[in-house]
């Protein structure tokens, strides 16, 4: 009962619910990959048209996901993987997601300093990276 | 001719006035999700929103009193407290909302984090109203938020995929569960139907003093107004779904939901949007506000309204004053403000019910309403629709608590 009651809490306060097996563990990681994919996605589309865009947007839009990227990586940091199998999915996980916030913090300290210096290889790399996220998320179990 | 003129401004006003925080919100995170499957929702809500609307409008004309006046007389203190407590709580969490969303656009614009403009935003609000007319705001913010015609004109200047969108009207695209396609049903429900609406509707006709005569001018924006508005709501999930849908972008910041106009047009259509979004949010700052003001005091049988001078209607302004803090406060404990609009969203379509029983109560009772008692059209509709809501009551917060909110 009580843990039922724990589990409701936990689900009410919107918090990272644990993990029951490596299952449950490969979808949770399968997610946070999607919700980094469309973050990264997001920036490559901006990045993209940035002749278009205003900078004080650019800005707070990098800002945003930079935000975004790092409450994805935090949630999923504070489910505790259920075996050893499970911690090496998490290494692999927790690569792929601060290569992606490193990527947009660079692009965003270059927004602030003047403008992006090279938009087109940013484009290509955001698209690489985001194409290995979603590899990944496929792997994990539906 | 002046008449002519007089109708049309409504109209416009109408429209630009329409769109909300909630609007923008629940319709780009559809649209990105679930492409226009959900549009239905909207649909749905606009043809509730006008039927209720017009009750409202109509008990304010014929009977010279907004219908949250009467209801404590029609149902007396405890059903009237328990109506109170529900909108009012609602209604705070929705400025809050609204003045998150003004200043988030403030953000876009300068680049200054929106919790600089918080205060700023409140202030102004309050500003206003204190000092300009109830006509005056109403038209300035409602002629302003018709700037998010942009969307409109931006879906078409996209490019869209027709044949997709079509197919999207009768066909889910998303993985997501029946759950949380349902709870955003919902939540769309909830943003076309959000009570403060019927309460602003309501006191609004009272302060501009509408009699029978006015019954004309107010069907025409509520008939044709509302559902410009809605094409409004839908034109936002049609760029969100043309834009991010195909990339798998799911949009969760107002800044994301901006990102079409700005690929469609460039820094004009972004500058325009960015306005829009600012004028249609801190317009229904001033609408949730005056909203809390107006159902404490016509409960509580106090001089309300912004047609007597501010000395002579003290406790109402005192609530609007009261209510703005606790909205800043609120948004500035640094609480996602998207996440409270969802929240509210969600809450309101859960209090759905007891926001349009009164109204159909009322406009049925001939003691208030005379010989324009509704007609047998206005409540078959009316019936039908207090089941649905019923039914979405009941399901809003279980939907809530096993989709996570959506996620």
């Amino acid at each position: 009962m009580r843990r039922v009651v724990l589990v409701l809490l936990l689900v009410v306060a919107g918090c990272a619910s644990p993990a029951w097996d490596d299952a449950d563990y490969g979808r949770k990681a399968g997610a946070t990959a999607e919700a980094a994919a469309s973050s990264v996605a997001l920036v490559r589309l901006a990045v993209e048209n940035e002749a278009k865009l205003t900078r004080p947007y650019l800005q707070t839009l990098l800002t945003e996901t930079v935000t975004a990227l790092d409450s994805v990586d935090s949630q999923f940091g504070a489910v505790q993987p259920p075996s050893r199998q499970a911690v090496e999915v998490r290494a692999e996980i927790t690569e792929l997601t601060s290569e992606a916030a490193e990527q947009v913090q660079v692009l965003l300290n270059e927004v602030r300093l003047r403008e992006i210096r090279d938009p087109e290889k940013a484009v290509a790399d955001l698209a690489e990276l985001g194409d290995r996220l979603r590899a990944f998320a496929e792997e994990q179990p539906s | 001719m002046k008449r002519f003129f007089a109708v049309t401004l409504g109209i416009l006003t109408a429209i630009g006035g329409f769109v909300d925080i909630g609007d923008l919100v629940a319709n780009a995170l559809v649209g990105s999700r679930f492409g226009l499957s959900l549009a239905w929702v909207v649909v749905v809500g606009v043809v509730g929103i006008c039927l209720f609307a017009e009750m409202a409008g109509r008990v304010a004309a014929v009977s010279g009193r907004p219908v949250f006046d009467l209801v404590r007389e029609r149902l007396g203190p405890r059903a009237g407290l328990l109506n109170l407590a529900a909108s009012f709580g609602i209604n705070l969490l929705t400025l809050a909302a609204e003045i998150g969303g003004a200043a988030l656009a403030l953000e876009l614009a300068t680049g200054i984090d929106y919790l600089l403009w918080v205060p700023a935003v409140g202030l102004v609000a309050w500003l206003v109203m204190w000092r300009v007319k109830f006509e005056t705001m109403e038209r300035v913010f409602g002629l302003a938020g018709l700037a998010l015609v942009v969307f409109l004109v931006a879906f078409f200047a996209l490019g869209p995929d027709y044949g997709e969108l079509g197919r999207q009207l009768v066909h889910n695209p998303s993985d997501d569960g029946a759950a949380t396609y349902w709870f955003y049903a919902v939540a769309l429900l909830g943003a076309a139907m959000t009570p403060y609406e019927v309460f602003f509707f309501s006191s609004g006709g009272v302060e501009e003093r509408w009699t029978r005569r006015d019954l004309g001018v107010m069907r025409a924006n509520v008939f044709v107004g509302f559902p410009l508005g809605g094409l409004l709501s839908i034109a936002i999930a049609a760029c969100a779904a043309t834009v991010f849908l195909p990339q798998m972008i799911e949009v969760d910041t107002l800044g994301q939901m901006v990102l079409p106009a700005g690929l469609a047009f460039g820094q004009i259509g972004l500058a325009l949007v960015i306005f829009g979004v600012f004028a249609a949010t801190f317009g229904a700052t001033l609408e949730t506000a005056l909203s809390s003001g107006y159902s404490i005091s016509q409960y509580f049988g106090w001089q309300w309204g912004k047609y007597v001078r501010p000395r002579e209607a003290a406790r109402f302004h005192a609530t609007l004053l009261v209510s703005t803090i606790v909205a800043v406060a609120l948004i500035l404990t640094t609480i996602d403000p998207i996440k409270v609009t969802e929240y509210s969203l969600v809450l309101s379509a859960a209090a759905l019910p007891l926001t349009y029983l009164p109204v159909l109560m009322i406009a049925n009772d001939p003691d208030y309403m005379g010989d324009r008692v509704n007609g047998r059209l206005s409540n078959t509709l009316g019936t039908f629709y207090m089941i649905l809501l019923l039914v979405v009551a009941v399901a809003a917060i279980p939907l809530m608590l096993a989709t996570k909110a959506g996620q």
